[in-house]
């Protein structure tokens, strides 16, 4: 019986207040949707990286090495550990990505894998553990002249079974053909910064000989027991005698990189979940305390019969209940169908996990804790009803106790002795009006600004950093000068000759200027690590610098005996503009000073730049050109790279788009949804900001009514409160966005060791200080101007009388 | 009645009906109505019977469905929003039984405001006559006051200062007691009758006989329409316990 009436009073609330309700659920539902996500995202993620790791018998502890190393001293080391059940070095040839081409024989498409960003490491199968998958979870062996490519390019660039693929060595081109794909429990990540190519050991020992890549080695161990991999780390690291010049992972930490780059999205999602959830409660405290104001004379007579305040609280407490309910139910169904879609990329690079227990309770459990932080603050908020005195409530139907009371007269006798209506001078009475409310009811209006700037930053931060990764101007994070042409020769037998054909065709056109070269050349380089010497390959574009180059970080251009190194690469030599840095080839050693340090994101952040003459047997050749003033540069590269056939000629934007397609494109995806996730919460709070605000203003606007202003005028106060209410918000989004958000966005990018450190967005004017503004504050006046329409036709009685 | 001065309100076969409720309710079923220059003119009925509905119409808050209403011989149901907040802001006052201010004004700011909406540009002739209007009423010192500040007394006399300061032609008055105790309420009857004395014509809605005793002609509204009217002639202090005794046969008549 009591529970009917409480449901019944819950039912005939959800009515009576059709569209604030409406409006929390909303708010409600997306909270839960992305919680519930989150967690399944992340449920996914963890079952089928362990799938994969179980499957492919992972590695419980790496240790990756370049140059030369004693087999010896790591039998020794294994023998001495019982903690080491099974150990293996796998010997590795790394080539960049331009350094790879594709071919489809049966229709003549090609391309190359220049636009991906990771190393590439070629490998012959292991025997005892750490396998390569198949897609079917089989442990493939390629014969001679077969390669089996990572999965992760099958999806990005379409490859097919019986593709060739090309690789660009010193000794010239080697050809291989596509098997297969594999999975790869080591660099399985879509972040990793190398992934494993598997051919047969003859063919890898010929690439490796073949010069132009970089030859690695992991020595891998499987231990009996995975909580020991720390402590193997540890007894590796302080054994002299051991290689260890290049990265250690254990399982854990392997994990770990995978949750957390794959399960960004799910991190995002749980983020953003909590965000809404904090509007969310910022709006039921709102609307509670609004339900306490209104009601207060039948909560004091409650009290005034002998009700405990947790019958009454009881009384209000079933609508939540329900609305909260009602958002966990459907946000939970949406993400069912949401984590299909967002967990596609994990099933491609690990291996699908079964569904089981966990699959379920991830999202109830996400949704049970959305459910009891929403109960918990509604609860809270309702335990106002205590404090409620039944004098107060029924005489003054004032909420507040003596002492509040006391305490608010105080505080508006300040108020109303700080604004005087006869110091204003002419202007808008109705603005000066707006003005003096805002200031007073700051505390409730301040929700729009704080939704406001939310919005703004999330619409304006990924449209900066799209607009940054597409601009022309991006180059500078490239390595690559801003000109107008660029010319790339790789992958053909006479290199030298091809080049300069090129070259001579380029200088003797009259429509094309300041034409250069650069070499693409191997060098080695001596560096310390932890106090032992090693030999690392490091790749240099040599040419003359004495022209138009790129923007440096820190330093100069490299003039003779000079270099510049890339940011990353500064960093691991641990060199500083001015240092000497001694470069070897064909074991001749030159000593060089560092002129400057320029930030690049290709080749995986890792390169040089060199002032010199172009030496014989480079891995690639580019020319730069510009075009004199009014010549069309996309004309011209069109023309060249039609009459050159071993030579890929684009014009500089193009070259650039085509580079970071992958980038641009997932930043594209994300501008859209946070564009259209921002303007619909920013609208939808809107809407329900005023639709409670309006409740509560009703006898200020009865009064102005009733004392001559017209019914248009007082829609234009509330319409104008909204807009400054908004636009302050989206102003303030806007200077956070251009000075905290953007060294955010460079501190993630140093963090993830792209190669960035210091990044400037390259901003649309247009579009960031004016269109998305325009659009976001316009959202929210749109909203304003829709609810108040309403206002027109009503009887203006009714709202002195509540009618 | 005083009705020397003809007519200044009227209003002719007045219809309200609310459709938001189902069955459409008509509350006000063809009211005739004249109220007379300087009169002082109370509405009376039970709870329901249409007396604030009446008065909102008849003063333009409202639009009625059907009929008319002229103030002065001007018709009020055909003016626009604008043109009838025009009228309100320089005709009529309002006081009502909850004494509503902006609560982010000062009690003198609040009677200025439509003073200052009125005529913006006189400035300092709208502030002369609120300080007249708050010595009148003797609320003076409480004019820097915020609205929680003073008694409900004061507030309610800050209400009838806001009516005023407009100098209107009619002043709407509706349960201008309704929420005071008795002393509270013969203060503001008091400054009613006064200001009626001074000639500005008052069409009040009570339920207090006490206080409609103070008017110049009584109406009774029932289910909409209007029953029977009293006039009860000019208020005078000696005479009001002979008035009220009246009064009080007449609604019993009436059933009130």
């Amino acid at each position: 019986m009591r529970n009917s009436l409480k449901l019944r009073y819950a039912a005939n609330d959800l009515r009576r207040n059709k569209g604030v309700n409406a409006a929390l659920v909303v708010i409600l539902v997306l909270s839960a949707f992305m919680m519930a996500t989150g967690a399944m995202v992340m449920e996914r993620l963890f079952g089928s990286v362990e799938r994969l790791f179980a499957e492919a018998r992972a590695p419980h502890f790496i240790q990756m090495h370049m140059g030369d190393y004693d087999p010896a001293e790591l039998d020794r080391f294994a023998e001495e550990h019982p903690e080491v059940e099974e150990w293996l070095i796998e010997e590795m040839v790394g080539f960049d990505s331009a350094a790879i081409a594709w071919h489809r024989p049966a229709t003549g498409e090609s391309g190359d894998l220049s636009d991906s960003l990771i190393d590439n490491l070629f490998v012959s199968q292991n025997t005892e553990f750490d396998f390569l998958l198949d897609e079917a979870g089989a442990i493939p062996r390629p014969a001679p002249g077969e390669v089996y490519v990572p999965v992760a390019y099958q999806q990005e660039y379409g490859l097919q079974v019986g593709d060739e693929l090309t690789v660009a060595t010193e000794s010239g081109p080697r050809d291989l053909e596509v098997q297969g794909f594999v999975r790869d429990a080591q660099m399985a990540s879509s972040l990793s910064s190398s992934t494993r190519f598997l051919v047969a050991e003859e063919d890898r020992r010929d690439l490796e000989e073949a010069g132009g890549g970089v030859p690695e080695i992991i020595v891998e161990y499987r231990l009996t027991d995975v909580d020991a991999a720390a402590d193997v780390q540890r007894a590796y690291e302080s054994d002299d005698a051991l290689s260890r010049d290049g990265q250690a992972v254990t399982y854990r930490l392997m994990l770990m990189i995978y949750v957390l780059s794959d399960g960004l999205v799910a991190i995002a999602l749980v983020f953003a979940s909590l965000v809404l959830i904090a509007i969310a409660l910022l709006n039921l405290r709102f609307v509670i305390r609004g339900t306490l104001e209104d009601e207060v004379r039948e909560i004091g007579a409650m009290k005034a019969i002998g009700l405990p305040h947790r019958t009454i609280t009881g009384l209000y407490l079933p609508k939540y209940r329900v609305m909260t309910l009602l958002a966990c139910v459907v946000g939970g169904a949406l993400a069912v169908a949401a984590t299909g879609l967002l967990t596609r990329g994990i099933q491609v690079n690990y291996i699908e996990a079964p569904v089981g227990a966990a699959t379920v309770l991830a999202p109830v459990l996400a949704l049970v804790l959305v459910y009891v932080i929403v109960i918990g603050i509604c609860r809270g908020v309702l335990s106002g009803v205590r404090r409620i005195q039944v004098v107060s409530a029924l005489v003054h139907g004032s909420v507040h106790d003596e002492r509040q009371t006391a305490r608010r007269t105080r505080r508006q006798a300040r108020r109303v002795r700080r604004s005087s209506l006869t110091a204003y001078r002419g202007g808008n009475l109705g603005g000066r009006l707006l003005l003096t409310d805002l200031r007073a009811e700051a505390g409730q209006w301040v929700l729009i600004p704080l939704v406001f700037l939310l919005a703004a930053v999330m619409m304006v931060l990924p449209m900066n950093m799209l607009n940054t990764f597409e601009s022309p101007r991006f180059v500078t994070y490239m390595g690559v000068p801003e000109v107008d042409v660029r010319a790339d020769l790789r992958f053909i037998d006479d290199l030298d000759s091809a080049r300069d054909d090129v070259l001579a065709e380029m200088e003797g056109d009259d429509r094309l200027t300041d034409v250069r070269t650069f070499a693409d050349v191997t060098y080695e380089v001596d560096v310390t690590v932890d106090g032992e010497e090693v030999r690392d390959l490091l790749r240099v574009e040599v040419g003359d610098y004495s022209g138009d180059t790129i923007e440096f970080f820190r330093g100069e251009r490299p003039g003779p005996g000079q270099i510049a190194l890339s940011v990353l690469a500064a960093d691991e030599y641990g060199v500083a503009v001015g240092d000497d840095l001694t470069i070897h080839r064909d074991g001749e050693p030159t000593t060089v000073a560092v002129s400057g340090v320029y930030q690049s994101i290709t080749g995986g952040g890792y390169g040089a730049k060199l002032h010199g003459d172009a030496p014989t047997g480079a891995v690639g050749h580019v020319v730069y050109a510009d075009a004199v003033d009014g010549v069309d540069a996309d004309a011209v590269a069109a023309e060249y790279d039609e009459r050159f056939a071993d030579a890929s000629v684009l014009p500089m934007p193009e070259y650039t788009r085509q580079t970071l397609s992958n980038l641009t494109g997932s930043f594209q995806s994300t501008a859209v949804l946070a564009g259209v996730f921002g303007l619909g919460v920013a609208s939808v709070i809107t809407v329900m900001f005023l639709e409670l605000r309006l409740t509560r203003e009703r006898t200020r606007m009865g009064l102005l009514s009733a004392i001559g202003f017209s019914t248009r005028e007082i829609i234009a106060q509330v319409r104008v409160k909204t807009l400054l209410a908004a636009a302050l918000g989206t102003v303030l989004g806007l200077v956070f966005a251009a000075t905290a958000g953007e060294s955010l966005v460079s501190m993630l990018l140093d963090l993830s060791g792209l190669g960035i450190v210091d990044l400037e967005f390259i901003t649309n004017p247009v579009l960031v200080y004016a269109a998305y503004p325009a659009v976001l504050i316009g959202a929210g006046y749109l909203g304003a101007v829709l609810r108040t329409a309403r206002l027109r036709r009503a009887d203006k009685s009714a709202w002195l009388t509540g009618g | 009645m005083s009705n020397a001065g003809g007519t200044m309100l009227q209003s002719r076969e007045l219809t309200k009906t609310y459709y938001s409720t189902d069955p459409p309710s008509q509350v006000i079923k063809g009211v005739d109505l004249a109220v007379g220059r300087g009169e002082f003119l109370v509405v009376m009925g039970a709870s329901g019977s249409g007396k604030s509905t009446l008065l909102y119409n008849v003063s333009g808050m409202d639009r009625p469905t059907g009929g008319s209403v002229s103030l002065e011989g001007r018709d009020l149901t055909s003016l626009g929003d604008a043109e009838m907040s025009r009228v309100r802001l320089t005709r009529m006052g309002f006081i009502f039984q909850q004494a509503y201010f902006l609560a982010n004004l000062s009690i003198r700011d609040n009677i200025l405001l439509p003073a200052l909406k009125a005529a913006p540009r006189q400035k300092a002739a709208a502030a002369s006559r609120v300080d007249a209007l708050l010595e009148r009423f003797d609320i003076a010192h409480v004019g820097s006051h915020g609205i929680t500040q003073v008694s409900g007394g004061q507030l309610q006399r800050a209400a009838i200062c806001r009516a005023l300061v407009s100098e209107p032609a009619v002043l709407f008055a509706d349960e201008p007691t309704g929420a005071l105790n008795s002393s509270m309420s013969a203060e503001v009857m008091d400054a009613l009758t006064g200001v009626h004395r001074e000639g500005t014509t008052i069409v009040m809605v009570t339920h207090d006989p006490a206080c409609a005793a103070r008017g110049d002609r009584v109406i009774y509204l029932r289910d909409g329409l209007v029953v029977d009217s009293r006039a009860l002639g000019t208020w005078s202090a000696e005479e009001s316990s002979r008035r009220e005794d009246d009064l009080y046969a007449w609604l019993r008549d009436m059933g009130f």
